[in-house]
């Protein structure tokens, strides 16, 4: 195999590749990564049993290495070194033959680390500290954010016990794929490069075509297609989705299950689709197995990959991971006037024939619905509706009121080879923010545009003369501060059977702007406590574990002591406790605790202030969110919308 | 008031959304995304005809259809051009094929509408870029284009003016950018479309007023939409 040299590691010590044992097996590590000593991978025997060909990745990080910069600088360790990772896989080997899991081995080196480093200096005041914050969250009065001037004298950010969150948190889409923890590909089956989030076209070329022998090696040996190929020490995850003519690769150092990654990857397909329709894309290649798709794609679809990319690696996107929608919190009674207004007008319109007219939508600011106008028994999926609104807030942002837009687009869960045609148009707001809702309205015949003009001229004049066009744009969602649930910084509330979750107002950073680069670090960090939450409640497939769970999950810069502690479990809950990170004098002692809450009805996902400890106190207050959220039900979510 | 439809064509990234909102809302931005499916928009103008030595004010309101100039909406174009009544063929005079795809738009044209009323306005854009490089000042914007900062121009005005000509094609070329020459061509199309529509919109105007009440009538001129020649205007 021919390599580029910018994936040949020239540090690699011959002693580090004993470790491929196998007579024919050649130990190549193919993803450069930062400027420090690497090493590969120690890959354990079960790992050549179960792939022949395995392909280990080189390690940034050795583990005398992080040893050492423990005891200097006290970067936390990170955690996708991911203890949690390898816990769950020790108890759910052999699920998947392909997804290959990490050794007994990994976990016992990367729990002692932190242990010893700790232990020199991490205890001394954790307890006070802990002890008096936790009394000052405790008190009633100093909910967070509520009008009663009294906040809690310590600080009530989050802290980062993600080491990439700081590396990485400018990573931009960019031509460095050098330094980058996460990296998704997108190549043709005949190894053509199609798109690449980080990397220049000469580092991918070389990367692809090996990855695609990799590939097809599976497909023609294995009994099963090749998934995932996991590292054992850095928590590396290689996952492919073979959607032939297309391949699609995620890169992920950030510890996502394979399913995570295997979503974001039929999210960045779905956008293809969206895009050329699959039956397009299907005739392509059907002419010549060896098409360059690059030529065919405009430079609009690589602005929108780089868009969603940037999306479900840096921002706060739970809409993938939760598979569900972000409702506009919106008063009940204005939903219904909403929804009859729509409904009227229709009525009203007997001219436009049924399929004229499929559905309508209202998108609020940040991707948030509003209404849905639809016919009865039929839905959008979320996917689709989650491309749509990608577009709309990243292609037509500049847009404003003074111009509609017809744009075909595909809607790969509705209908994969056809396309539907939107009319787009964004809605007059005289408030101060210049972010405005859009009114939707998607049909299936690419000349009647001019019906759902004339439909949408109507409607908007008759919101505009019913004050819901004022409401729609003076709909803020809600604060944290809202709901009688101390102690808690932040939560995601599910409801699953309306298929969409809410989540409060981010507070805290709350006056730093949206694109600064400590707003994106702090969603960084929160999706990733969200998503390690997540995984604590899903099977390796996606499917939720039982019915019902309640899982906590804690972030402690603290040893062993704690441990003991927390065996005492609540006796209906299954617990996961792991220790993550390492403090210094500097920093904030991290001592968080998250939980996942499953019912049959909703799922509640719940980040707790840093310093408060008892799961208890955690619990009671997770229970008020739930039964405010339950409560407030029918302002929060849209249960039918407007059903024709 | 008159109303008429216009449309956009050309290859992508010549600037034909640039063109339209230097006309509609008399803004240029740097960086606009490019356009997907089509937009569509309105503006209205004021023409002084002089019939017969009487100047008078007559309004026109353009609804306007600016296309995406990418190839896989191609199929689509025929939902935008068919009712218009003018065209506007836009190239880029830095790029050399930009041309060559607008002779095709006009040949489309040409072939599928099949209508002498038809105006068809031929526009090279970005003439800002060649007056720059001409000066001897290497000009900060020029490097909007990041791969080539200094653009040339690569097809000459006689060029085009010749083509323009040969098909009867008004011509004109312009700057979204600055300004120049854009108010001009949506007045020259409006003198144009009153001109040959003239004698259509008086009589019909004199049987409005003689028919009902004097007052404001609206007058929309659209081609049927179909090639039946009996199918009634919307």
């Amino acid at each position: 195999m021919n390599l580029n040299e910018n994936y040949l590691d020239t540090g690699v010590p011959k002693s580090q590749l004993k470790h491929s044992r196998s007579g024919n097996l050649e130990c190549i590590p193919i993803v450069a990564s930062t400027s420090e000593p690497t090493t590969s991978v120690n890959l354990d025997e079960t790992f050549f049993k179960k792939a022949p060909l395995a392909v280990p990745i080189s390690d940034n990080r050795s583990i005398s290495k992080s040893a050492s910069i423990n005891s200097l600088n006290t970067t936390y360790l990170a955690s996708r070194g991911s203890p949690l990772q390898a816990k769950k896989s020790q108890t759910k080997t052999g699920v998947l033959s392909t997804d290959l899991a990490t050794s007994n081995n990994d976990i016992m080196q990367a729990s002692i680390i932190p242990k010893k480093h700790s232990d020199l200096y991490a205890d001394w005041g954790n307890d006070i500290r802990s002890r008096l914050a936790e009394s000052i969250y405790s008190m009633e009065t100093s909910v967070r954010g509520s009008e009663i001037k009294r906040r809690p004298y310590v600080s009530n950010e989050i802290p980062n016990v993600f080491k990439f969150s700081k590396l990485n948190i400018n990573s931009e889409p960019s031509g460095n794929q050098v330094s980058c923890d996460k990296n998704f590909l997108i190549f043709t089956s005949a190894g053509k490069p199609i798109y690449s989030m980080h990397g220049k076209d000469e580092q991918i070329m070389s990367y692809t075509g090996l990855v695609n022998t990799v590939i097809s090696y599976f497909q023609v040996n294995g009994p099963s297609e090749l998934k995932t190929i996991s590292t054992l020490t850095s928590g590396k995850r290689l996952t492919f989705l073979d959607k032939s003519p297309i391949l699609l690769m995620a890169q992920s150092e950030r510890g996502e299950s394979s399913n995570e990654l295997l979503n974001q990857l039929d999210f960045l397909y779905s956008y293809i689709l969206s895009s050329l329709s699959e039956r397009q894309l299907l005739r392509l290649f059907s002419k010549r197995e060896n098409f360059d798709l690059r030529n065919y794609l405009e430079t609009t679809d690589f602005e929108n990959l780089n868009e969603i990319c940037s999306l479900i690696c840096n921002r706060m996107f739970p809409d993938l991971l939760l598979n569900s929608l972000q409702c506009l919190p919106f008063r009940h009674s204005s939903r219904l006037k909403l929804q009859n207004v729509i409904l009227q007008q229709l009525e009203k319109r007997q001219d436009i024939p049924r399929g004229t007219l499929l559905y309508g939508l209202i998108i609020a600011p940040q991707n948030r619905l509003c209404c849905v106008l639809r016919p009865r028994g039929h839905t959008l999926h979320t996917t689709d509706l989650h491309l749509l609104f990608c577009l709309i807030s990243h292609q037509f942002q500049n847009l404003d009121e003074t111009q509609e837009l017809w744009v075909p687009i595909c809607f790969p869960k509705f209908n994969s080879s056809g396309f539907l045609y939107c009319y787009i148009k964004f809605l007059p707001n005289d408030t101060q923010s210049n972010e405005k809702s859009a009114l939707v309205l998607i049909s299936a015949e690419k000349d009647a545009f001019f019906s759902l003009k004339s439909f949408s001229d109507e409607l908007i004049i008759k919101l505009e003369n019913e004050g819901l066009l004022k409401k729609i744009n003076a709909s803020k969602g809600f604060k944290l501060s809202d709901i009688p649930a101390p102690m808690v910084h932040h939560f995601i509330y599910k409801s699953k059977q309306n298929v969409q979750y809410v989540m409060p107002h981010f507070e805290v950073n709350s006056k730093i702007s949206l694109e600064s680069s400590q707003r994106l670090e702090y969603e960084l960090k929160l999706k990733t406590y969200y998503q390690q939450l997540h995984s604590t409640v899903v099977r390796d497939n996606g499917n939720i574990l039982s019915r019902s769970i309640l899982n906590f999950v804690k972030w402690s810069s603290k040893d062993s002591k704690d441990q003991t502690v927390d065996e005492t479990r609540l006796n209906f809950s299954e617990l996961d406790e792991y220790i993550i990170g390492n403090s210094s004098f500097e920093q904030e002692s991290v001592n968080m605790l998250g939980m996942a809450w499953v019912t049959p009805k909703f799922e509640l996902y719940l980040i707790g202030n840093n310093g408060v400890v008892d799961k208890k106190v955690l619990f009671k207050s997770a229970r008020k969110v739930a039964t405010w959220c339950q409560k407030h039900e029918s302002r929060l979510f849209i249960s039918d919308g407007a059903v024709f | 008031m008159l109303q008429f439809k216009l449309v956009l064509l050309g290859d992508s990234s010549v600037g034909k959304s640039s063109i339209v909102h230097r006309f509609v809302k008399d803004t240029f931005d740097e960086l606009r995304e490019s356009t997907i499916g089509a937009a569509f928009l309105s503006q209205s103008i004021t023409i002084h005809p002089n019939d017969g030595g009487e100047v008078k004010d007559v309004i026109i309101k353009f609804e306007i259809w600016d296309t995406a100039g990418q190839e896989r909406y191609k199929s689509l174009a025929p939902m935008y051009y068919r009712n218009a009544n003018a065209a506007l063929v836009v190239y880029d005079i830095t790029q050399e094929d930009s041309l060559q795809k607008a002779r095709n738009w006009v040949d489309e044209l040409k072939n599928k509408v099949g209508d002498d009323d038809l105006v068809i306005y031929l526009l090279g854009n970005k003439v800002d870029l060649c007056q720059e490089s001409a000066s001897t000042e290497p000009s900060p914007e020029s490097n909007k284009g990041e791969d080539d900062e200094q653009k040339v121009r690569v097809i000459s005005t006689e060029e085009a003016k010749q083509y323009a000509q040969e098909q009867g094609l008004l011509f004109r070329e312009v700057s979204a950018k600055t300004g120049e020459g854009v108010k001009e061509i949506f007045q020259d199309i409006g003198e144009k479309l009153y001109d040959s529509k003239k004698d259509e919109i008086l009589s019909k105007q004199n049987r409005q007023i003689n028919g009902s009440n004097n007052g404001q009538v609206d007058i929309h001129l659209q081609r049927p939409s179909t090639n039946d020649p009996t199918s009634c205007c919307s």
